[in-house]
């Protein structure tokens, strides 16, 4: 009757009202959580590991594990003194560890993206807001905030830089500048200043297949940017390990033949 | 002494022999990487540490003498990834090993093969 009709057409009404709750719909957000929340992300998760290509000959399989791109970058006449003066293990300039200047043999951080060549594997986690790439070698780890923030204003020149990130369909975008110029390019001895400038195209090929295209920008450097491509393997079955970058404090006088010299 | 079994990857051990600096901390420019030299003896010392492995032997000369011998292998994060345990090696074990010999001269070897005393080979390991 009236009040049962009135009961109903108020329950109706307030179905009605909150229809957008029932449905999931939650009220206006600030956009930094809609970011981080609206879709469900591509999921790059798992521990990788580079996978050089299939058929390629030993001096480009090198070149996989000790530079970017193809040949020589185009260097600036600044970047053409530091790469003389760079004494390098890999590469044509290579030289022996008593003798290298290379900052990675003191354990200096190797940076961004050196870090990809050292041939460790390492780990992605997602969380809301960043990616995290744990690295084994030498426990190097990055975080790709993909939270909508922006690069700071004044940022402090850090050894691996500061990385944000956005997605573009199945695709990580990370960029990351605010590097110092403490560490090398690559392993061959390549420079970079503090204007480096580090796209990465991150994206899940095949479920167990990464492809990062590499877009490095460095105009004091190079006159050009350095492009490459990287692939990674899943590895189900690893788990990151621990690597102490000096674990082993003979290993130095190893390499100077202190127990073994000449004859 | 009892035969150790591992558990190694099918890989190509040629390819994998030639293709060792890629999965190293440093490169070869201490070693002669167009000879190969050859070592039999003791195990002395195994140190199963980042950033490489680093292998030491008592090794007889033509006349008996003894003659200390190093060598280094890769990570031994790669090396467990192929079977390898801080224990694969002990000394007073009996091995041969063969490898790029150092420039200088000195008993000091990259090493790219090891033999167990039955002749079975230990995998020098890049992972898999």
């Amino acid at each position: 009757m009236r009040n049962r009709l009135t009961y109903s057409i108020l329950g109706l009404l307030l179905a009605i009202a909150f229809a957008p709750l029932m449905f999931g719909q939650t009220p206006e957000q600030p956009d930094a959580a809609k970011a981080r929340t609206s879709t469900a992300e591509p999921d790059l998760s798992g521990v990788w590991n580079a996978r050089p290509p299939a058929n390629a000959k030993l001096p480009d399989l090198i070149a996989y594990f000790s530079s970017f791109g193809k040949g020589e970058p185009a260097m600036t006449a600044w970047a053409e003194a530091a790469y003389k003066a760079a004494k390098p293990s890999f590469g044509p300039n290579s030289v022996t560890m008593e003798d290298t200047n290379d900052p990675v043999y003191k354990c200096f951080p190797p940076g961004v993206p050196r870090v990809y060549l050292h041939p460790f594997p390492l780990q992605i986690v997602q969380l809301p807001g960043q990616v995290v790439m744990l690295f084994e070698y030498d426990h190097m780890v990055r975080h790709i905030y993909t939270d909508g923030r922006e690069h700071p204003k004044d940022l402090d020149p850090t050894w691996m830089g500061h990385s944000i990130g956005r997605w573009e369909g199945d695709i990580l975008v990370a960029d990351t500048i605010g590097f110092n110029d403490k560490t090398w390019l690559d392993r061959v001895g390549h420079p970079h200043s503090d204007q480096l400038h580090v796209v990465e195209r991150i994206r899940r090929t095949a479920q167990d297949t990464l492809q990062v295209d590499l877009n490095i920008e460095d105009p004091k450097a190079y006159t050009k940017p350095v492009t490459s491509t990287m692939f990674f393997q899943l590895k189900p079955k690893w788990d990151i390990m621990e690597q102490v970058c000096m674990d082993n404090v003979n290993f130095l006088n190893f390499e100077k033949n202190e127990d073994v010299p000449a004859k | 002494m009892k035969t150790r079994t591992l558990t190694i990857a099918a890989l190509a051990v040629v390819f994998l022999t030639n293709s060792l600096p890629l999965l190293a901390h440093h490169g070869t420019a201490s070693y002669d990487t167009s000879k190969t030299v050859t070592v039999k003896g003791t195990v002395t010392d195994f140190q199963f540490m980042n950033p490489h492995v680093l292998l030491f032997l008592d090794g007889k000369d033509d006349n008996g003498n003894v003659q200390k011998w190093q060598g280094e292998l890769t990570s031994p994060n790669h090396l467990e990834r192929a079977g390898w345990t801080r224990t694969s090696l002990k000394p007073g074990d009996q091995i041969t090993i063969s490898g790029f010999p150092a420039k200088s001269g000195a008993n000091s070897m990259w090493i790219s093969k090891v033999l167990q005393a039955d002749g079975t080979p230990l995998n020098p390991g890049l992972g898999n």
